[in-house]
């Protein structure tokens, strides 16, 4: 699995910007934070099928490895 | 393509669901969000409970919100599968009857937030629903995610509103 190395230290100027963010949205309304949040991009693969189901999460997970393009991320390694 | 998912459509699944008295939750980023998460996604993802009743509410609730649910598709939800994915319909959602990390319904449901009428799993199960998917994508929000529980939980002991438990 790719490693993910992000400074999470709290005095991190990382974190503190994390905070901002946390802070400056707390003041939006939830509509707000809804309407900026969710976003719509065409996903190769995913988006072509109108209808899928998995019996079970383990026949999802590997559909996704062996079925998408591991630069959508939905794999456990790129 | 369906239209991003929004505030309005999230009251209309509320207020569908709860007519037809479906048991759900929302999770994933789409769960954060509601409690604040400032982030991007492009689904709604639903915990549903796994019961016949509840599965056969859930159709009838699809079906009304405009879903494209021939009887072969609505079969495969009333057969309880673990994961449903729906790309036609009103908005993009994925029905998770069986999420990693989360043993029962029950217990995500006496965890759970109610937002502006949105049921939503804990923050402790989105994350917990994360860490066990380990996905790539679960691996790059995680970090960001655990600060937005901490200073969530410090918020929520300093007395701010927006959420019940």
């Amino acid at each position: 699995m790719r490693k993910f190395e992000v400074q999470t230290d709290r005095e991190s100027a990382q974190y503190q910007e994390w905070i901002r963010d946390f802070e400056a949205a707390a003041r939006r309304s939830l509509k707000q934070r809804m309407d900026y949040s969710f976003i719509r991009t065409y996903k190769p693969v995913l988006d072509d099928e109108g209808f899928r189901a998995f019996q079970t999460m383990e026949d999802y997970r590997r559909w996704c490895e062996s079925c998408l393009p591991s630069w959508l991320g939905y794999g456990r390694s790129v | 393509m369906a239209a991003p998912f929004s505030y309005r459509l999230a009251q209309e699944i509320a207020a569908c669901f709860s007519m037809h008295k479906v048991r759900y939750l929302f999770l994933g980023k789409s769960g954060a969000i509601i409690l604040g998460f400032p982030d991007t996604t492009q689904d709604a993802v639903l915990f549903v409970e796994r019961s016949s009743e509840n599965s056969r509410a859930l159709v009838s609730a699809l079906v009304e919100m405009g879903f494209p649910l021939d009887a072969q598709r609505q079969e495969e939800i009333l057969q309880g599968k673990d994961f449903v994915q729906i790309r036609e319909g009103p908005f993009d959602l994925d029905l998770v009857f069986a999420p990693d990390g989360i043993e029962r319904f029950e217990d995500a449901a006496r965890r759970a937030l109610v937002v502006e009428g949105l049921p939503v799993c804990h923050l402790d199960d989105i994350i917990r629903s994360k860490e066990e998917a380990g996905r790539v994508k679960d691996q790059e929000v995680l970090p960001r995610l655990r600060a937005f529980r901490d200073w969530w939980w410090e918020r929520q002991s300093q007395g701010a509103s927006g959420a019940r438990e």
